[in-house]
């Protein structure tokens, strides 16, 4: 009998003892909670803590860093597309005691995170332009030097962002940590996860995108019979320049060299014209063949001595 | 042995007193029910639970990839390296291991289902969430990549951030996002596919520095980076495009190769056409000049006598081949009978007189 009392005592020395310790880990941070009502400081250190049994309770908060994700949402931006926008976020609980009495506990937060964030993040899109979400602060495109496929790229407006995502995320951030203090947060950064068209759009996107690598195809083709036109009307060209040239010097050559006999003939037969035009007339008359008829006059040179000896 | 843990220890229902139990004089609240069972007989069995709770409470082993974070009633005492080690039994030690050694990774817009040594069997569907994005000219691009980490601080990995690496495939999307929006879509495809690595690399260790949870990139490797799939046939057109290009214009050069040697040759042989009759028509000129000098030297020594010969010679020469021979006397109208010289000729031929 008398041990049987001793149990029940040690048992409920066991449940005070337990009762009125808590172990912190070293990832949370806690507030006691008398009666609903939390009372005490904030206990930060981790390991073994006293509390009074019964009355009080322990609410643990996380103190690391957490994560938050929003749903992916569907938000026009200032050029009417539509993009399917995904935000993510940083964020830790500050002041404990605030966060208990704002959103009690972490699926608390969770939706005012996601009203809070998911809002900001629709308020800045749709002022703004998608140029201006995608790109950065630091865009530079030397159109230039992208080479041949940058041509194509003459439609698409390529300025420099005014503010560039990071600036837009820390915007954001900004809007979204005014409540913050409120509910004991510390939002840590806001950044835009991930951007997409939404279906109808990419669809569209798509097929903008096949007529631009088609038109560059197309401009690849032309060019390719272009350099060919060139290639060959410069063949042509320096053909034509060859041979004119050969014709020429030919020219010239066989021009000198009549001169030259010329001035060889000149000179010779300068000393005796009379002479050589009847030496020459001579040997003209050799080239009289078969098919020639010849009418002499009957008083000609030739037939002088004929006649003589008729009548003369 | 520190006071909490003592503490623990003594008010937890089987402590000390269970190892009393093997000497049966108390009657333990669990033995209550079993009021049958022998009380010696209950209490060892006790004892041995205890006893054996006790003995695999009180070790861990730590891999040689990894380090282990010792807590005592929810604080930090230790990191402990890898091997066989002693703890505090019962949960009041409680170990977590990390592997710190191992580089671990994220896969993005694929999945690695199975790495055997020597292949890997990648997961057949996409995750197109995670890999297309927007480039800085507004097209959509497929980006695949791979970031590898390691965890360089085991304490701050585990107490810096609840679950880091989400936080890790957060922040990955979101500034691969960043460094491929701030391109022009066929850099990304080509050329900038190293710059874009190293600086998402750069920008993904700085965020994680931020955060403090002891994470260290170390490689983003991109893999696959392809247009859309309905987009691809475009691409390869714009291929074969290039490839048309660079096939006219070498044919067009093989033409002109082709030409302009023959030309140049042919224009070779035209100028030295000219030139042999060049030295022809001079030669020429010479050799007729030379034998004029000569016989202009032999007529002017009998001039009168050289010129009836020269010109009788030649009429004799020239009559024999000379098909007719009409000669005409002065002041008639008609033709005369004419002399014939050699063979009758059947056609009567009219010509005008000199």
């Amino acid at each position: 009998m008398k041990s049987t009392i001793a149990t029940i005592f040690a048992f409920l020395v066991a449940i005070g003892l337990l009762q009125s310790t808590y172990v912190i880990d070293q990832a949370e941070q806690a507030i006691l909670v008398q009666f609903g009502e939390p009372v005490g400081d904030l206990v930060n250190t981790p390991g073994l803590h006293w509390k009074l049994p019964f009355i009080q309770d322990v609410r643990r908060f996380d103190k690391r860093i957490m994560s938050w994700d929003g749903d992916a949402t569907q938000i026009p931006t200032l050029g009417r597309e539509f993009v399917l926008v995904d935000t993510t976020a940083r964020w830790r609980i500050i002041d404990p005691l605030k966060f208990l009495r704002s959103v009690r506990d972490e699926a608390g937060a969770r939706t005012r995170l996601d009203d809070l964030v998911d809002s900001v993040a629709r308020d800045i899109i749709s002022g703004t332009n998608l140029e201006e979400i995608i790109r950065s602060k630091d865009w530079s495109v030397d159109v230039k030097a992208l080479g041949e496929e940058g041509v194509s790229l003459a439609q698409v407006d390529l300025t420099k962002p005014k503010k560039g995502r990071a600036v837009l995320e820390k915007e954001m951030l900004a809007a979204a940590s005014k409540l913050m203090p409120e509910l004991g947060i510390e939002l840590v950064d806001v950044r835009l996860k991930r951007i997409n068209y939404i279906e109808s759009v990419g669809r569209q996107v798509e097929t903008r995108m096949i007529s631009e690598r088609q038109s560059i195809a197309e401009r690849f083709r032309s060019e390719g019979q272009g350099k060919s036109s060139e290639i060959l009307g410069q063949m042509e060209r320096e053909l034509r320049q060859i041979r004119s040239e050969a014709e020429r010097k030919a020219a010239e050559v066989r021009g000198k060299a009549d001169g030259e006999a010329t001035k060889i003939y000149g000179e010779t037969y300068g000393a005796d014209p009379e002479f050589f035009a009847f030496l020459r007339t001579l040997e003209s008359y050799q080239a009289m063949g078969a098919n020639t008829t010849l009418v002499l006059d009957a008083d000609s040179e030739f037939f002088r001595y004929l006649d003589s000896t008729r009548a003369r | 042995m520190s006071t909490p843990a003592e503490r623990l220890a003594e008010l937890l229902p089987f402590g000390p007193r269970a190892s009393r139990g093997g000497g049966g004089s108390a009657r333990t609240p669990l033995g209550g029910g079993g009021a049958k069972l022998p009380r010696g007989m209950l209490g060892a069995i006790i004892a041995g639970v205890v006893l054996l709770w006790l003995f695999f409470s009180s070790y861990y082993t730590v891999q040689p990839e990894g380090r282990a974070v010792v807590k005592r009633l929810g604080a930090v005492i230790a990191i402990t390296d890898p091997g066989l080690h002693f703890k505090l039994p019962f949960g009041i030690d409680t170990v977590e291991f990390v592997a710190t050694e191992r580089v671990l990774k994220q896969e993005f817009g694929f999945r690695t289902l199975v790495t055997d040594g020597e292949r890997s069997e990648y997961a057949q569907e996409d995750f197109p969430q995670e890999s297309l994005m927007l480039s800085g000219d507004l097209n959509i691009i497929d980006v695949e990549w791979v970031v590898q980490y390691r965890i360089s601080d085991p304490i701050k990995y585990l107490y810096g951030m609840r679950d880091p690496t989400r936080a890790l495939r957060d922040i990955s999307e979101s500034v691969m996002r960043r460094v491929v929006g701030n391109r022009i879509g066929s850099e990304v495809l080509t050329t900038a596919r190293v710059d874009i690595a190293n600086l998402a690399q750069k920008e993904i260790q700085e965020a994680m520095s931020n955060y403090d949870v002891g994470i260290h990139v170390v490689t983003l490797q991109l893999q696959d980076v392809v247009p859309p799939k309905a987009v691809q046939p475009a691409f390869n057109e714009v291929n074969e495009a290039r490839q048309e290009r660079e096939r006219m214009i070498n044919e067009a050069t093989k033409r002109l190769n082709q030409e302009i040697p023959k030309a140049s040759g042919e224009a070779n042989r035209l100028i030295a056409e000219a030139e042999g009759y060049a030295t022809e028509r001079v030669n020429q000129s010479l050799g007729e000049t030379a034998r004029f000098r000569s016989i202009l030297a032999e007529y002017r020594s009998a001039p009168a006598v050289t010129r009836a010969r020269m010109y009788i010679d030649t009429i004799q020469s020239i009559l024999p081949n000379i098909g007719n021979v009409m000669v005409v006397k002065d002041g008639k109208t008609a033709p005369l009978p004419y002399f014939e010289m050699r063979r009758p000729r059947s056609t009567p031929v009219t010509e005008t007189p000199k």
